[in-house]
């Protein structure tokens, strides 16, 4: 019996040893557990974004990149996700234009899950109809969030201060029309104002293959260029009457930061005014 | 009715003390003072009248235990203690259970991130965890042994039939509760097992609408869902352990009523002699049997314990999804067997068979009435459960994925080395050796040990499903006659002139995608897997129980 007393002293004291060695180690532990939830929900969000997001966005997030279901090449219809207007800071300058309050976390995951209205970013979040559990949701969110670099945000963003009228502009700057064709897919302009070709083919915002000649009328006094040139900088100044489904909305659903993207390349602008405006 | 203050004057504060301890002790103990506990201990004979039984009499916890046992059953054999391990890890379930309670929420939308916060934010949980899921199982294993012993030693025999049949309830309980547990971290192991056993249970050998009806009271709803997660959690925590609860009490009841039966040898045939036992060969509950039973408790605490941490881990897959069905689903093992049978014959069949079996096993004891309970007169019945045993054995093999129905080549090869659940061989490359490229399989890096051993296990895995595959060793022997693909039935679906490779490429900062891409007569795929640094895959290869 003595033996058995000792086996059973020494076995649970071992054990005492195990359990607190294990609460020595724990701090680190949970740490890893932590770190190791959280890369893989952004793994399950890049897988999310691909299947669903990346038709859109594009694969790299940058709306340049966009196939249809057959591997074809179509204009993107959503938005650079993975760019500094987005991610950098703790308020991004597209939060700002927006009016969002709360955090960048929470901005990215409610668009995700609600949608945004008046544009073709539809409802994600089982909660408002759409396909995804919550969690799925903020996979998502934090898979997006991730592309926040310092090689991005580090950058000092460039400003261009764009001048007043469209023919100061484009006497600094003369368009190419054959390049603007493709800038009208990647900036997905083509998304929402559909193919120049085909009248018909816009989806969201007005068919644009004649607004060299319509675009004249719009304002009075504003030459159809400078009535392009002001609506891509400035789109809530004046809002169209010829939206597919009737008047579009105020606000515009056009991204109003066009001024910010451009700002590396003004270049861009003018090939798509030349690209237009026909000249 | 004098006070401890009258005491202290009376004898002084010392002795005052000793008797109070004294007292305290024999309340506790519900008759030993603190000198019958050390004469105890040091292995002396008990004062008369002995104090030592007087806990048997007195409190509740011995009082449904024996005052004393047979020698003869206090060794290893014939008992293996494999009936006290049993209820040692049913008290364990239910502590680390309770445990885990307060950590859990049943529902979809909770229940996983649940599981992730046991393991990232609360202190021990994924300990308690482990020791859980590996108590779950071992509770299985021992409850199982505990039938086999019974059934060698021919302890079911008259007039312990009974309790036999409360035996093999409890049994059936256990196997039950084990598997309704694998239910509630509701990911895809979860969700995916427990659909394959509903698909069991509406194949019932009854009719239709008894068969939807079993199903929808089993998960509440037409599909699983919400309401069958809580269900199953309510029969987990609640129904079964019980049920279990009431069994045991009726089984330990009637092990006390009839003795432990001796070992076979030790008694004249058709005698039951458990209950007379000689005063030379009784040994007592107290102090030998409890100093037993403490030690046992400690060792087998030491040992789940230091398993749970280091040698095994409870799996945790991703969130359950209706629509992604994982590759190869597999039953827990202990119920492989029933997975095995399904391979043989149709589902009706078997799910109509396993309770069949359970009656007879219940009601086995009341017609197979030889009076031995001697090996040597006994070998038919003997001959019987080993073959039954045999046959298990086998079924369990066959419900193994070595028997499994074998997907395409490509997909059997990305289930080998990058599979959709679980680390795999590949994401268990450190983040840090992903480097960007395009690889083939078999390709040494240098410097780099990790993709190199898992580019060997790439060769290897598409040698087991190819055929032109350069470096295969089995290349004319699978020109002419297929592949040496082990499962028996698609021999000749191994990819013929394969091109594979591995393309890994950093996509974000932290995050890489691991790309297969196949190219081969009929096979045109590529499969992507994301890796993030902080994703810790390589933890999960450090346990036994874990497959990279």
């Amino acid at each position: 019996m003595q033996v058995k007393v000792v086996i059973g002293t020494i076995a649970f004291m071992l054990t005492m040893i195990i359990l607190g060695f294990a609460a020595l180690r724990e701090p680190a532990r949970l740490e890893e557990f932590t770190l190791a939830y959280e890369g893989r929900s952004i793994e399950n969000g890049a897988r999310l974004f691909q299947n669903n997001c990346a038709t859109c966005h594009g694969v790299n997030g940058k709306a340049e990149e966009c196939y249809d279901s057959a591997g074809n090449v179509v204009g993107c219809k959503g938005l650079p996700l993975n760019t500094a207007s987005l991610l950098c800071g703790d308020k991004p300058s597209r939060m700002v234009t927006l009016g969002w309050e709360g955090t960048k976390g929470n901005f990215v995951q409610n668009t995700i899950a609600a949608g945004r209205v008046g544009t073709v970013m539809p409802t994600w979040s089982a909660q408002f109809g759409g396909p995804m559990r919550d969690d799925q949701v903020g996979d998502v969110a934090a898979f997006v969030l991730n592309w926040e670099s310092d090689a991005m945000c580090g950058v000092e963003a460039v400003v261009f201060e764009w001048p007043d009228s469209v023919d100061d502009f484009l006497a600094d700057y003369a368009g190419d029309a054959a390049n603007g064709e493709g800038l009208f897919l990647t900036y997905a302009c083509s998304g929402c104002h559909g193919d120049l070709g085909t009248a018909g083919s816009n989806a969201v915002g007005p068919w644009l293959g004649e607004i060299a000649v319509i675009g004249g009328d719009r304002i009075a006094g504003t030459s159809a260029a400078q009535y392009v040139y002001e609506s891509i900088l400035h789109p809530n100044d004046f809002i169209a009457p010829d939206c597919p489904n009737g008047p579009c909305l105020s606000p515009s659903a056009m991204p109003p930061n066009f001024a910010e993207r451009m700002s590396a390349n003004p270049q861009d602008l003018a090939d798509i005014l030349s690209l237009l405006l026909g000249e | 009715m004098t006070t401890f203050f009258d005491q202290v004057k009376e004898m002084g504060l010392k002795q005052a003390a000793i008797a109070k301890v004294d007292e305290a002790a024999e309340r506790i103990t519900a008759g030993m003072n603190v000198g019958d506990i050390r004469s105890a201990l040091r292995g002396d004979e008990p004062r008369r009248p002995n104090p030592r039984l007087r806990p048997h009499a007195d409190s509740f916890w011995f009082h449904i235990r024996p005052s004393f046992y047979h020698t003869e059953v206090t060794h290893i054999y014939p008992t293996f203690r494999l009936g006290w391990l049993s209820t040692f890890m049913f008290v364990w379930e239910t502590i680390t259970g309770i445990i885990l309670m307060v950590f859990y929420t049943p529902s979809p939308s909770a229940a996983y991130s649940n599981m992730w916060n046991i393991l990232s934010n609360v202190p021990l949980g994924q300990l308690f965890r482990n020791m859980h899921r590996i108590g779950a199982e071992v509770m299985v294993l021992v409850v199982a042994l505990h039938m086999l012993r019974t059934f060698i030693t021919g302890s079911y025999k008259k007039p312990r039939q009974f309790t036999w049949a409360t035996g093999m309830i409890l049994l059936v309980l256990t196997l039950l509760l084990s598997f309704s547990g694998y239910l509630l971290p509701w990911d895809q192991l979860a969700y995916w097992a427990l659909t394959v056993f509903l698909s069991g249970a509406e194949a019932a050998p009854a009719p239709a609408a008894v068969n939807s009806n079993i199903l929808l009271i089993l998960q509440g709803a037409p599909s699983l869902g919400a309401g069958g997660l809580l269900r199953w959690y309510l029969f987990h925590v609640l129904l079964m352990p019980l049920i279990l609860g009431i069994f045991f009490f009726v089984h330990y009841y009637k092990v006390v009523l009839h003795g432990f039966s001796l070992p076979p040898g030790r008694e004249e045939i058709g005698e039951d002699t458990a209950k007379r036992v000689p005063r030379t060969e009784r040994t007592y509950f107290m102090p030998d049997i409890f100093t037993s039973e403490l030690m046992w408790t400690a060792v087998t605490t030491l040992l789940l314990v230091a398993g749970a941490l280091w040698f095994w881990d409870a799996p945790l897959e991703h969130h359950a999804d209706p629509i992604v069905t994982p590759l190869h689903v597999v039953a827990p093992w202990y119920l492989s067997w029933s997975q095995g049978w399904l391979k043989l014959a149709d589902k009706t069949l078997v799910v109509g068979f396993i309770p069949l079996l359970m009656v007879s096993f219940i009601v086995m004891p009341y017609f197979e009435v030889g009076k031995s309970r001697r090996y040597a007169d006994r070998r038919l019945g003997l001959s019987v459960a080993f073959l039954f045993m045999a046959v298990m054995f086998i079924s369990n093999w066959m419900g193994s994925p070595e028997y499994r129905v074998e997907g395409s080549p490509e997909m059997e090869v990305i289930q080998e080395i990058l599979p959709g659940e679980g680390a795999g061989t590949m994401l268990a490359v450190p983040y840090e050796y992903l480097t960007p490229g395009t690889y083939s399989p078999g390709q040494e890096i240098p410097g780099n040990p990790y993709l190199t051993r898992a580019l060997e296990e790439y060769q290897a895995a598409m040698g087991r499903h190819s055929c032109t595959l350069q470096g295969n060793p089995e290349l004319d022997k699978c020109k002419s006659e297929g592949t040496g693909r082990y499962s028996n039935n698609s021999r000749n679906t191994a990819m013929l002139d394969p091109i594979s490779t591995l393309t890994i490429e950093e996509i974000q900062p932290n995050l890489s995608t691991l790309t297969l891409r196949f190219e081969a007569t009929g096979v045109d795929l590529d499969w992507t897997s994301w890796r993030h640094a902080d994703s810790n895959y390589e933890e999960e290869c450090r346990f036994v129980n874990k497959d990279c």
